[in-house]
C-alpha cells in the first residue's frame, strides 16, 4: 500500500489547522465553563490586614494581631463582653476569690473538647498555664510575675494561686497566654505551632503563613454559631494592596492597618463603610534615664516642653490619631491630661530655658540621636520622626540626628542594651487596666525592659499600691498621681493615640470595634 | 578543538568550584550580619535558652568546623530546620514556594520572549523608520522599569478602573486546586478543575505581564540587533532575489538565524528572572520565593534565609551550565 506523502506546503498548512482547532477549542470550552451556571462558592467572609500572625504559640505570640487570631480560635477563663471592657465568663462559667485576695478558683465548662479532640479540664488548663511559666518567653512574665502556681482541685476546678493580691488578675485570665492549649498537640518544652488543640468559636481548616487563614466554625462551641461558617484572612504586604483588594472586591474587610489617607480615600468615595473608634493604641517617645544625657531631668522636660502634638497629629496622621498627653489613653478611669497640665500644648519658652540651665545655647546646642523603626509602625514612622526632629530644632538649641534600625534589632536588642538615648515606640495593651500602660514604663524593676532605665522608689511605691488596692476611687487616685508624677520626671513622653478604623464593603455587617481592639470575626457575617 | 564529551565533564568541574565560592560567601555573610539568636528569641528569652538555640544551630563552636558541618549537610542536601513555622526542614518550606516563582517565572518568560522578539524582529524590519527608533525606546524604558511602580498602574487600570483581573494573590480563596505539581495551573488542568483554572489564570495574567514586560525589552534590542546582522548577509539578498515574500524572509529565514544568541540571553536571563520574581511577588502578594524570603528576613529566620540564598545560588548556576550545555551541542563553535 503507498504511504499517503503530503507536500511541505501542505504539512504546513494541514499544522495550521490542527493548531487553530485546538486553540478554538480550548478557548471555546473556557468560555463554556465559565459562562455555564456554576455552584454558588461557599459564602465565605474575606478579611484583609497588613498584619501577620508571628508564632501561633500563646506562649510565644506577644503581638496584637496574633493575639486577635487567639481570640477567634482560642478562648480564655474570661472574657470581654463585645463592645465593653467587662468581662464575662469564657471557659470558666464562674470563679470566687478567696479573702486575702490570693487565690483565685475557677469552674470550668463540661464536656468541652480542644479541636484535636482532648478534653478540656482543669489538668489542661493547669499544663497550659505550667507551660507559659516554664518557657519563660516574650508574654511569660504576664502569669511569672503574678501567678505562684495553679493547682487542679477537681476535673472541672483549677485554682491560681497568686504572689500577691492583683485587684485586676481577672483582666489577666482574658489574656492569650492563659489560654489553654491541647497537651496533645503542642510540645511541653517548646514552642509550636499547630493548627488544631484549641478551643473557641473558629477551628483553622488551613493556614499559609503570610498568605491565608482559613477558618471555619467550631461544631464543639459551647456558645452561640459564628454568623459566618468560613472566614478567609488574607495577609497583605502593605496597605496599598490591601486598599486596592478591597476596592476591586476582593476582600470584603480591610482591616488592620489602612494608612490615614486611604482611610479619607475611602470614606470620600463612599462605597465603603468606614469606622474609626479611639483605640487603646498609643505612641511615645522612650528616653534613656539612667545615662547622659537624658539622665538630667531638666533635658527631658525640655524635649517634652517643645513638642506639638497637634501638628503631628494633623501633618503626619491627617487627623486620624488623637494627641495624647497622659501614657494612660483616653478613655481609660484615670486617665488625665498630665504633660498638657505640666507644658501645656507646647511650651517653647520653658524648653530653652531648661535647655539653658542645663548649659547649652544657640551657640552650643544640645545635639543627641533620635531612633525610629521603619518596618514596624507603618509608612508614615520616617515622617513622624522628621516632623519631631523640625518641633525639637525649633528651639534653636537642640540639633538631632535621626537614626534608624529595622524592627528585629531596635526591639530585641538595642532597647535592652540601651544604645538609643531617646527612641519612638508604640504600645498596645496587654490588659484592659492602666496598670498595663505605667508599671511597665515606670517601675524600677521593669523599665530596663523598655529601654526607661528609670529609677523613682516614689513611682515604684504609687504603682505597687495601685496594684493591689481594689478599692476603684483610692486606685484613680493613685493612678493620677502617678501621671503627675511621670509628666514631672518625663522618662516617656506620650505623642498620640491611635484610632481603629476598617473598612467593609457595604453588605458586611456585625463589625464590633471596642478598647479591647480585637476584631471577633464570629459576629461579622455578609448580608 | 574538544570533544562535547570532554567539554561537559570540564564545564561541570568548572562549576564546583563556582557553587563553593557561592556557598562560602553566603556562609560568611550570615555571620557577620550578628547574632540572629537573641533576635528570634525576644527580648525577654532566658540565657540558658538562648544558649540551647545556639547549641542546636551550632553557633558555640569554632567558625571553620561551623563552615565544614555547613558543607558536609549541604552535601547531604540538608538546609537545616526553620526557626520558626515549627521548625520544619528549610528545603521542605522551599519546595512548598518553588512552584509559585516557577509558575510566575514560565509565563513571564513566555510573555517576555513573544514580546521581545516580535517586537526586535519588526523593528529590524522597519529599520530607521518611527517603529523601530519606537521600540528601541520601548527596548531601554521597559529595561529601567521600576517594577512596583509599574505593577501598580497595571492593578490601578486592570483590577481597580475596569475591574477586569485580581490585584494580588494566586488564586481565589477556597478555590486552590488539589496538589500535585504545585503550578496551580497544571494543577487545575490535570485535576480538570476548571475554575480554579480560570482562577488561576486570572491572577496569573498581571503579575507576569508585569514581569514579561521588564524583561521583554532586552529581547527587544537583541533580537533587532541580531536581526539586522542577519539581514545583511547574502542568503537574505538571496531570498530576496528569488522574489520571496518579505514576510517569508523576516519571520522564517532571518529570525531562525538570528535566534542562537537570543537563546543564550534566556538563559542569561534567568538571574534577572529570578531577581524581578522577587520585586513582582511582592508587589502582587505572590506567595512564591520573593515573599517567602522577604518574609523570613524580616523574622529573622535564620537558617531559612541561608537556605533559600544556598538553593538560588545553586538554581542560577545549573541553569547556566545546562544552557553553556545546550549551546556547546547546538553550536559547535564553542567548544574550544
Amino acid at each position: 500500500m503507498k504511504a499517503l506523502k503530503f507536500s511541505k506546503r501542505a504539512q504546513t498548512k494541514l499544522i495550521a489547522v490542527l493548531v487553530v482547532i485546538i486553540v478554538v477549542g480550548v478557548i471555546a470550552a473556557l468560555a463554556y465553563w465559565y459562562m455555564a451556571p456554576k455552584p454558588a462558592p461557599p459564602k465565605a467572609l474575606i478579611i484583609g490586614t497588613t498584619d501577620k500572625i508571628t508564632v501561633l504559640d500563646p506562649a510565644k505570640a506577644y503581638d496584637f494581631y496574633t493575639w486577635e487570631v487567639f481570640n477567634n480560635i482560642g478562648e480564655g477563663l474570661l472574657k470581654y463582653k463585645p463592645g465593653t471592657t467587662e468581662l464575662e465568663p469564657g471557659i470558666a462559667e464562674s470563679y470566687s476569690i478567696s479573702s486575702d485576695g490570693l487565690e483565685y478558683t475557677f469552674k470550668l465548662r463540661e464536656g468541652l473538647k480542644f479541636t484535636d479532640g482532648t478534653p478540656l479540664n482543669a489538668t489542661a488548663v493547669k499544663w497550659s498555664i505550667d507551660r507559659v511559666m516554664r518557657l519563660k518567653l516574650d508574654p511569660s512574665w504576664l502569669v511569672t510575675a503574678f501567678v505562684d502556681r495553679v493547682e487542679v482541685v477537681d476535673t472541672y476546678t483549677v485554682k491560681f494561686v497568686l504572689k500577691r493580691p492583683i485587684s485586676y488578675f481577672p483582666s489577666l485570665v482574658a489574656t492569650v497566654p492563659y489560654f489553654p492549649v491541647s497537651p496533645n498537640s503542642y510540645p511541653a518544652d517548646k514552642t509550636g505551632e499547630p493548627t488544631v488543640g484549641h478551643y473557641g468559636p473558629y477551628k483553622i481548616k488551613s493556614w499559609t503563613r503570610d498568605v491565608e487563614l482559613v477558618l471555619e466554625a467550631n461544631p464543639d462551641y459551647y456558645g452561640s454559631k459564628p454568623k459566618t461558617d468560613t472566614v478567609v484572612i488574607k495577609f497583605f504586604k502593605d496597605a496599598a494592596s490591601m486598599r486596592l483588594a478591597l476596592e476591586t472586591g476582593e476582600i470584603d474587610v480591610a482591616w488592620r492597618t489602612l494608612r490615614p489617607i486611604d482611610v479619607i480615600d475611602l470614606k470620600e468615595i463612599g462605597k465603603w463603610n468606614v469606622t474609626e473608634v479611639p483605640g487603646p493604641y498609643i505612641r511615645y517617645l522612650v528616653l534613656r534615664c539612667n545615662q547622659p544625657p537624658f539622665n538630667d531631668v531638666r533635658l527631658r522636660r525640655a524635649i517634652a516642653a517643645a513638642i506639638n502634638r497637634t501638628r503631628i497629629c494633623e501633618e503626619v496622621y491627617k487627623g486620624t490619631v488623637e494627641p495624647l498627653y497622659s501614657m494612660i489613653p483616653k478613655g481609660m478611669w484615670s486617665h488625665i491630661d498630665a504633660f498638657k497640665d505640666e507644658y501645656g500644648e507646647r511650651n517653647l519658652t520653658l524648653a530653652k530655658q531648661l535647655l539653658t540651665e542645663a548649659g547649652y545655647s544657640e551657640e552650643n546646642p544640645f545635639e543627641f540621636e533620635l531612633w525610629y523603626t521603619p518596618t514596624h509602625y507603618g509608612d508614615l514612622e520616617a515622617d513622624l520622626a522628621a516632623i519631631l526632629k523640625e518641633e525639637l530644632e525649633e528651639t534653636g538649641m537642640m540639633k538631632v540626628t535621626l537614626k534608624s534600625a529595622e524592627w528585629a534589632t531596635y526591639a530585641a536588642e538595642y532597647i535592652i542594651e540601651g544604645v538609643m538615648p531617646i527612641f519612638l515606640l508604640g504600645w498596645y495593651p496587654d490588659y484592659i487596666d492602666p496598670d498595663d500602660y505605667t508599671t511597665v514604663f515606670l517601675h524600677s524593676e521593669y523599665s530596663p525592659e523598655m529601654g526607661v532605665f528609670y529609677n523613682n522608689s516614689e513611682m515604684d511605691e504609687l504603682l505597687e499600691a495601685a496594684q493591689v488596692e481594689t478599692n476603684i476611687t483610692k486606685r484613680t487616685e493613685l493612678y493620677i498621681e502617678v501621671q503627675r508624677l511621670m509628666a514631672e520626671e518625663a522618662p516617656v513622653i506620650p505623642l498620640f493615640q491611635g484610632k481603629l478604623s476598617i473598612a467593609t464593603s457595604m453588605d458586611v455587617k456585625g463589625v464590633v470595634l471596642d478598647p479591647v481592639m480585637i476584631l471577633r470575626y464570629y459576629l461579622i457575617y455578609k448580608e | 578543538m574538544v570533544s562535547l564529551r570532554v567539554y561537559i565533564v570540564r564545564r561541570v568541574l568548572l562549576a564546583i568550584p563556582t557553587i563553593l565560592i557561592l556557598l562560602t560567601i553566603v556562609f560568611l555573610v550570615m555571620r557577620v550580619a550578628g547574632d540572629p539568636v537573641a533576635a528570634i528569641l525576644g527580648a525577654h528569652a532566658p540565657q540558658e535558652e538562648i544558649e540551647r538555640i545556639r547549641e542546636e544551630l551550632g553557633l558555640n563552636k569554632p567558625l571553620y568546623v561551623q563552615y565544614f558541618d555547613y558543607i558536609w549537610q549541604l552535601f547531604h542536601l540538608n538546609l537545616g530546620r526553620s526557626l520558626i513555622w515549627g521548625q520544619r526542614p528549610v528545603l521542605v518550606e522551599i519546595l512548598e514556594h518553588f512552584p509559585a516563582t516557577l509558575e510566575l517565572s514560565i509565563f513571564a518568560f513566555i510573555v517576555s520572549i513573544i514580546i521581545g522578539i516580535f517586537t526586535g524582529a519588526y523593528s529590524a524590519q522597519k529599520y530607521n523608520k518611527p517603529v523601530d527608533h519606537m521600540f528601541r525606546i520601548y527596548g531601554i524604558i521597559t529595561y529601567s522599569l521600576f517594577i512596583p511602580w509599574f505593577g501598580l498602574i497595571l492593578q490601578l487600570i486592570f483590577g481597580v478602573y475596569l475591574g477586569w483581573l485580581p490585584t494580588g494573590g494566586r488564586i481565589d480563596p477556597l478555590m486552590e486546586p488539589k496538589h500535585i505539581t504545585g503550578l496551580y495551573v497544571l494543577d487545575s488542568i490535570l485535576t480538570f478543575n476548571i475554575p480554579s483554572l480560570i482562577s488561576s489564570i486570572k491572577h496569573l495574567i498581571l503579575p507576569s505581564i508585569t514581569l514579561g514586560i521588564y524583561l521583554s525589552g532586552i529581547f527587544t534590542r537583541l533580537t533587532r540587533s541580531n536581526m539586522l546582522e542577519v539581514l545583511r548577509k547574502d542568503f537574505i539578498t538571496a531570498a530576496r532575489a528569488r522574489g520571496l515574500p518579505e514576510g517569508t524572509v523576516i519571520y522564517k529565514h532571518a529570525l531562525k538565524n538570528a535566534f542562537i544568541p537570543i537563546l543564550t540571553m534566556m538563559g542569561l536571563q534567568f538571574a534577572l528572572l529570578l531577581a524581578g520574581a522577587v520585586l513582582t511577588e511582592t508587589t502582587f502578594s505572590w506567595p512564591g520565593m520573593g515573599t517567602f524570603l522577604t518574609e523570613r528576613i524580616f523574622y529573622r529566620d535564620y537558617t531559612t534565609v541561608q537556605g533559600t540564598i544556598v538553593f538560588f545560588a545553586i538554581l542560577v548556576v545549573s541553569v547556566s551550565l545546562i544552557v553553556d550545555l545546550l549551546y556547546a551541542y547546538i553550536d559547535p563553535r564553542i567548544r574550544y
